[in-house]
């Protein structure tokens, strides 16, 4: 694991030349989210608080579909996949980049998940848990709005993807 | 039934010798309070008239010895009365609760639980304090009245009617104010339940009420009810200051009665002035029994209103027979079940059931499924007998359900809710409930619980082993406890070094003493080690001398108040305005309870700096920066400097105390077990990094071998049964207590196996697990009723009932039923096709 996301990196001063602490690390890449944007900087602070970061190597499932989870994810570097699996094979269905946002369903409630989401290149993410997000969307529903708009316009894409698949093997097979 | 019982029967019909040995000790107390009078008639008369020294001696002492031993058995009355007192409430407050236990189950979804808490507790705690002097303050006082009076009348007749002649009024004149003051008691206790409930409400729904920041509303809601007994307590003050106020005049007539009379009969010579001492001092202790009287009358009142709106709460009768009526041992069922036009009605009215019919043979097995309010799960809990009917029979082995014992039916019958509940404790205190509870019946011969291997062996067929290990691997082991097996761990950490030490080296984060730890706080990583001794816990240090005197010779000191500022101030920043949810404070340096304190040092410091702080500031903030543990607490970074500064004094630390105190730390060396850390920790002898989710696994998942290897993974699993699981079993997610539910009926074997929608919150794995083991083992043995929420479980099930409107509309065999193309096909088409 001698990434460029190693522990000494963590240290690495800022121009002030004072070390950065992690909550400041993670409130930046935070605001590079659009859902968390609109949140005043005092509050997106306490989410940088309670989010962790998690790392995966190229391949490694971060979830796999019919898994219960807790937890929505930010890509902080790296990239990953969305793909449904299926008997035979697998659909592709989306790819994350950085500051994207995914599995937000499970913060809504405790659902299995619907897609498995793969890394597809060393992956770092900061996460987020149900019972922080329920207790911060409580002071802020806006987020859970804003986030919502994203995941409905996401899964409405990936349904056509799927129906295109059917479609498709319904044809062929 | 007790709740028809009257209040007095508790005080009449126990602790009969202990109450008439208390009524002995007042009539001699009572001798005790009229003696002095004498004497002091006789030391005015006899020893100060007649210049007699020797009598004045005599009568003084036996004045004062009378004194001492009136006080001296007053003592012991009271003694005796608070003891028989709480003995009665004690028993009392067992035998309600042991009544209300038994309450049919809707009686509690109308009965608020704060009503229930405030007439156990503090309602029948006043009571309680009546009851003791039930008996004894009534006699003790008329008694005294009487022998006073006699006294009295024995010295002067005259001046004795007239004294007495205030009483009658008072005695017509306080009952009425005691009447319209009982009727305000009975209103002050209806609201303080309404009130109660308001609160217990407020509690239950705080997370909708901080949402809403529906603050105001809710101290509305208790402004309400506040101000109501403000008013009613307002109108109880005023009769009851009445009371007293009439109480009071007239026993100060009585004196102005005496001086008038009594000084003419002295002036003419026909009473002597030792005797009208004697009198007046009479009538004045006339004046303690007398209130005690009243106060008395005013409390049985009390207490009388409190009992009845208790019984009455509770005057509900149970619906099913506890225990057989002869002793004898339970029956053992073969679990034949025979449903006969069962109906079940809602509020008198609504059909929840309708005519139910079903027969299902001993080892049989019925799915009963349909949309949800069709019925379904109130027909098992009807036939779990949770639920009482009316209508209809439920016939197992032929007999009817509703005759059948408690005591039959939960050694029968083992009924798995949908949402189990956990009590607060461990997880095998859960396991066992129902075992537990099996053998808490003297009359019946004791089942012995299920040994280690019974549990792991349902544990595992349930698919929860899995949890109870992880469970067992984060456990803090105590030294007292477990000196053996973390033996046997160290033993494990050794091989476990051996064979993944060198790949690990870069994923865990080593108790290596040339490492710094970032998942342990800044003193652990000084200390590096296990205080022996309390001045040199964590919390301690800030105020240990030593340590203080180590750590500026360290040049530690400067550096550490620095970082504990800087902690201040950024979580206190942070975390403002949130301190009322302990929830935020799970990785601060700062607990919720010390944040106030915090708060007012970042004031302090933004106000005056950090110049000349007063010592308690230097340790609060000393012992924050202790606390600090770099990768949990994001809210401050270390230098790599400071980083390399603290390495250096561990070494520093290690020299100095192996002079000053070599005891009071057990250093971190590969041989020695860390208590303060886990199973897990112990083993691979460090923290794993919370970021690398997927390598953590294959590390667990190594320990796991290892501990399998050396055979120790039941070992593990026992200590992971004993984790606390937190009130309700928060602790646990949805699925881990719907496992605690099911395992905790297997364990008990029950010969009907009731399953209400109990595999709804399990993953897929857990769920076709626990499918497999109702298919196999279960299968014949126990006859099993499930109410299933997914199709695709019923397929093997031999019978299955699809319920519609609290009606059975179709019954058979999953291909039958699919063939008909009816209610079931829908549904079974349905659930397909939404996914």
């Amino acid at each position: 694991m001698n990434s460029p996301l190693d522990q000494q990196k963590a240290f690495e001063p800022d121009v002030k030349g004072r070390s950065r602490c992690e909550l400041d690390k993670n409130l930046d890449l935070l605001r590079m989210v659009p859902a968390f944007s609109s949140i005043p900087i005092e509050r997106l602070k306490v989410y940088a608080y309670l989010s962790n970061r998690i790392r995966y190597r190229a391949g490694e499932f971060v979830f796999r579909q019919g898994e219960h989870g807790n937890l929505g994810y930010v890509v902080v570097c790296g990239k990953a996949q969305a793909i449904r699996e299926l008997k035979s094979h697998s659909i592709f269905l989306h790819e994350f980049n950085e500051s994207d946002f995914f599995g937000g369903f499970a913060l809504f409630a405790d659902a299995p998940r619907i897609l498995s989401v793969r890394a597809t290149t060393n992956l770092e993410c900061l996460t987020i848990d149900r019972e922080t997000f329920q207790k911060l969307f409580m002071q802020f529903p806006e987020v859970g709005i804003k986030m919502l708009d994203v995941m409905v316009r996401r899964l409405i894409e990936m349904e056509e993807k799927l129906m295109q698949a059917r479609a498709d093997e319904c044809t062929y097979g | 039934m007790i709740s028809k019982k009257p209040l007095f029967s508790w005080v009449l019909e126990r602790f009969r010798g202990l109450q008439i040995l208390l009524i002995l000790l007042i009539l001699a107390a009572i001798f005790l309070r009229v003696f002095p009078l004498e004497m002091q008639k006789r030391i005015v008369n006899s020893a100060i008239a007649m210049k007699n020294m020797n009598a004045l001696f005599l009568y003084c002492g036996l004045y004062l010895g009378a004194v001492v031993l009136a006080g001296l058995f007053k003592y012991i009355i009271n003694l005796l009365q608070g003891y028989i007192g709480q003995k009665i409430l004690f028993e009392m407050r067992a035998q309600i609760y042991n009544h209300i236990l038994s309450l049919p189950l809707p009686f509690f979804r109308r009965t608020p639980p704060g009503m229930v808490i405030a007439s156990l507790t503090s309602e029948l705690s006043s009571i309680g304090e009546f009851m003791g002097g039930a008996i004894a303050v009534p006699i003790i006082n008329i008694l005294t009245l009487l022998s006073f009076a006699g006294y009295m009348a024995y010295l002067n007749p005259l001046l004795a009617v007239l004294s007495f002649s205030v009483y009658p009024v008072e005695i017509l004149i306080i009952p009425v104010l005691q009447k319209r003051f009982n009727h305000l008691n009975r209103d002050r206790i209806d609201v303080n339940r309404s009130m109660s409930n308001v609160i217990g409400e407020a509690i239950s729904g705080m997370h909708e009420i901080q949402g809403n920041a529906g603050y105001e509303l809710e101290n509305r809601k208790l402004e309400r009810f506040s101000a109501r007994l403000f008013d009613i307590r307002q109108h109880m003050n005023k009769f009851k200051f009445l009371t007293k106020f009439a109480n009071n005049f007239f026993q100060s007539l009585g004196p102005f009665i005496l001086f008038i009379v009594g000084g003419y009969l002295t002036i003419q010579g026909r009473f002597d002035l030792g005797a009208l001492v004697a009198f007046l001092s009479a009538y004045e202790k006339l004046y303690d029994p007398w209130k005690e009287l009243m106060d008395y009358y005013q409390d049985y009142q009390d207490s009388k209103v409190r009992y009845h709106q208790i019984m009455d709460s509770f005057d509900v009768k149970p619906e099913f027979q506890r225990l057989p009526d002869v002793d004898r041992e339970p029956h053992r069922l073969e679990g034949n079940v025979d449903v006969k036009d069962l109906s079940f009605m809602a509020d008198g009215q609504i059909r929840i059931l309708d005519q139910i019919s079903l027969n299902l043979n001993a080892g049989e097995q019925l799915a009963l499924v349909g949309l949800s309010g069709s019925g379904k799960s109130t027909l098992a809990m009807v036939l779990g007998q949770l639920y009482n009917y009316s209508i209809g029979h439920v016939l197992i082995d032929g007999v009817e359900l509703r005759t059948l014992t408690r005591m039959d039916v939960s050694h029968n019958i083992g009924y798995v809710a949908q949402y189990p509940f956990i009590f607060d404790g461990t997880i095998l205190e859960n396991l066992l409930y129902a075992c537990q509870s099996l053998n808490q019946n003297r009359l019946v011969s004791e089942r012995p619980l299920p040994a280690r291997e019974e549990i792991f062996r349902v544990l595992n067929s349930i698919g929860f082993s899995e949890d109870i290990l992880a469970m067992g691997l984060n456990t803090l082991l105590s030294p007292e406890r477990h000196p053996e097996f973390a033996g046997k761990l160290i033993a494990v950490r050794e091989s476990f070094f051996h064979r993944w030490g060198g790949e690990l080296a870069e994923l865990v984060d080593f108790f290596d003493v040339n490492r710094f730890q970032y998942y342990t706080s800044i003193a652990e990583n000084i200390i590096f080690g296990h205080p022996n001794r309390k001045p040199y816990e964590s919390e301690e240090l800030p105020t240990n001398n030593l340590f203080q005197d180590f750590l500026k010779r360290a040049d530690l000191h400067g550096p550490l108040l620095h970082l504990g500022e800087e902690l201040a101030m950024s979580t206190v920043a942070l975390l403002k305005g949130l301190e009322q949810d302990d929830f935020f404070f799970k990785m601060s340096p700062i607990p919720a309870d010390e944040f106030e304190h915090y708060s007012e040092i970042v004031d302090r410091l933004t106000r005056s700096g950090r110049q000349h702080l007063p010592r308690e500031i230097e340790d609060a903030l000393l012992s924050l920066a202790f606390r600090f543990t770099p990768a949990l607490h994001k809210m401050a970074s270390l230098s790599p400097e400071l980083e390399r500064q603290l390495l250096q004094a561990r070494n520093l630390f290690m020299e100095t105390i192996s002079t000053a105190d070599p005891d009071a730390i057990t250093f971190y060396k590969p041989g020695e077990y860390l208590y303060a850390h886990s199973v897990l920790e112990n083993v691979i002898f460090g923290h794993l990094r919370m970021e690398q989710a997927q390598t953590n696994e294959r590390i667990r998942q190594n320990v796991v071998d290892l501990l399998s290897e050396a055979a120790l993974l039941d070992d593990v699993r026992e200590v992971g049964l004993e984790f606390q699981v937190g009130s309700k079993g928060d602790r646990l997610s949805g699925g881990q207590k719907q496992k605690i539910g099911i395992a905790r009926a297997l364990l008990k074997d029950p010969i009907i196996l009731i399953l209400d929608e109990a595999t709804a919150s399990l993953d897929n794995a857990s769920q076709a697990r626990i499918q497999h083991l109702l298919n196999s083992e279960l299968k014949g043995k126990n006859t099993l009723i499930a109410v299933a929420h997914r199709l695709e479980m019923v397929r093997d099930f031999d019978v299955i009932a699809v319920m519609k409107a609290g009606r059975i509309i179709e019954m058979g065999k999953y291909e039958e039923l699919m063939e008909r193309k009816g209610l079931f096909y829908e549904l079974a088409a349905g659930s397909t096709e939404s996914f």
